[in-house]
């Protein structure tokens, strides 16, 4: 199944957010509407309620790579997309396309991952690939990388994503507020939201482990 | 000769990305978009290493079998054939990964036909300047970051220099080697000079490191988007009348590269 009928599926078993978006079919047309989740009740309105539209899935990409401060979303998952925009999109494959470019990869992790498909890294791994200036990430304590976890991770640390990934194999993580988010708002019912997925610790997290290093986390 | 399109086909584009530079993964989108327009593949990606989608996610976002994978750097080295490799879990030019195929194509930096993108820039940028009285300067790295990147710049000047586009000298020259880009005026001959960075994005080098070494910034400035040292041509200074691009990753028709490489791919690994 491609990912734009997957996306459809998902639709039509209630889903419409992911992350700080809120998306939905606005017609039989196979016609899509994306804003912030904050802006939904400003997009019912005629005309958008004076939201600045965008039909090219291509915009998506400027519209999430600086927050509302100007400050650069280097980590998609981070919890500061800016408002006052939607995107209307003409097909199920644009909304794929303008959804990958908010949250790279998203629907087709969350497809894995209920297949059973979904291949995690865990912790160990990742650093155990870093090059260069992230090298240094490899000789991390557990204990320090668990700390690093509760100190950079989850929504209270501006994250969106659900942790997947464990320190290695027989390493889980610590009881965390981190570890423990599912990935769903708790105004929102399992269903209403696509979860985004966290399969390997990102690059803001491998550089807080180098910084942690060099402050005496080895 | 034309490219073979390829409907059921999809293409991977691998870029370096940044976490502190927004504009550094711009001209992998852009060129991205390029080719999507042209519409010859059924789907059109890219990954990062230091963005996301990682190339370990990468795969996931791909609904076709086929994937074309290619690396938009200027050279081979470390990324090319470490990283990316080890990354995207390759086991040769062709790798079952996923169940998917992944053809492995070779850097957009050591095709031929960057020669043409550079001279299109050139002209771009210096559009009224008499070839016979102008010095073409590509200036990149140099080693102590990447040893090929001289060798890929090099590759370019003798090409550039063989094809008779008419420029009085054609030179290279690089940040932290000989001959060094902040002897630009001592190297060229003529009144005026064309220097264009043999990198795929902007960001540090293009916009602080080699203007202060051309002597157009006098000193080093903050990182974002600061496009002004390429707006305000041409530079007069030290008695030449110099012109400095952008660098050359952000010409959009570099896509003909990354197609290019797939054309070669397939030459050199699917016969017919």
């Amino acid at each position: 199944m491609s990912l734009a009928n997957a996306l459809r599926l998902l639709l039509q078993s209630g889903s419409r957010r992911l992350g700080e978006l809120e998306f939905k079919s606005i017609d039989l047309n196979d016609r899509f509407i994306i804003c912030h989740w904050k802006d939904t009740a400003c997009a019912a309105q005629e005309e958008f309620g004076g939201l600045e539209m965008y039909v090219d899935p291509s915009a998506a990409r400027d519209l999430s790579t600086y927050a509302e401060d100007g400050s650069y979303r280097f980590i998609k998952g981070q919890v500061n997309l800016k408002r006052g925009w939607v995107m209307v999109l003409e097909s199920a494959e644009d909304l794929r396309m303008a959804l990958d470019l908010f949250y790279p990869a998203a629907i087709g992790l969350v497809v894995a991952w209920r297949n059973g498909t979904l291949e995690v890294e865990n912790l160990r791994d990742k650093l155990q690939r870093q090059t260069g200036m992230y090298r240094i990430a490899r000789t991390i304590r557990d204990d320090v990388s668990q700390r690093v976890v509760r100190e950079v991770c989850g929504p209270s640390n501006q994250c969106a994503k659900r942790i997947l990934w464990q320190i290695e194999a027989n390493t889980p993580l610590d009881d965390s507020e981190a570890s423990r988010y599912l990935g769903i708002p708790e105004d929102l019912q399992e269903n209403e939201a696509v979860p985004l997925l966290c399969r390997e610790a990102c690059n803001h997290f491998v550089a807080e482990c180098c910084r942690a290093v060099k402050t005496g986390g080895v | 000769m034309p490219f073979v399109q390829k409907p059921h086909s999809a293409l991977l584009i691998v870029g370096h990305g940044s976490t502190e530079n927004p504009d550094s993964s711009t001209p992998y989108f852009d060129h991205a978009g390029e080719i999507r327009r042209r519409n010859v593949f059924a789907e059109v990606h890219c990954c990062f290493w230091k963005e996301e989608p990682s190339m370990r996610e990468a795969l996931y976002m791909i609904d076709s079998e086929e994937v074309y994978v290619v690396p938009d750097f200027i050279s081979e080295g470390y990324f090319t054939q470490d990283v990316i490799p080890r990354e995207l879990q390759l086991t040769g030019p062709t790798s079952r990964v996923r169940g998917k195929t992944l053809h492995y194509c070779l850097p957009v930096g050591v095709h031929a036909s960057m020669t043409g993108l550079i001279l299109r820039r050139a002209k771009e940028v210096a559009p009224n300047v008499n070839p016979a009285e102008t010095t073409l300067i590509i200036t990149g790295h140099g080693t102590g970051l990447n040893q090929n990147s001289a060798k890929a710049i090099r590759d370019q000047v003798n090409l550039i220099a063989a094809s008779g586009t008419g420029y009085a000298a054609v030179l290279d020259a690089y940040m932290e080697e000989r001959p060094l880009i902040a002897d630009w005026d001592q190297m060229a001959p003529t009144p005026n000079v064309i220097v264009v960075p043999f990198f795929i994005s902007d960001g540090l080098h293009s916009y602080q490191d080699i203007p202060v070494l051309l002597g157009i910034e006098s000193e080093v400035g903050s990182a974002a988007s600061q496009r002004e040292a390429f707006r305000q041509n041409p530079h007069h200074h030290r008695g030449k009348t110099l012109f400095y691009t952008s660098s050359i990753g952000t010409e959009r028709l570099l896509a003909d590269v990354i197609l290019d490489q797939i054309s070669d791919f397939d030459k050199a690994n699917k016969p017919l």
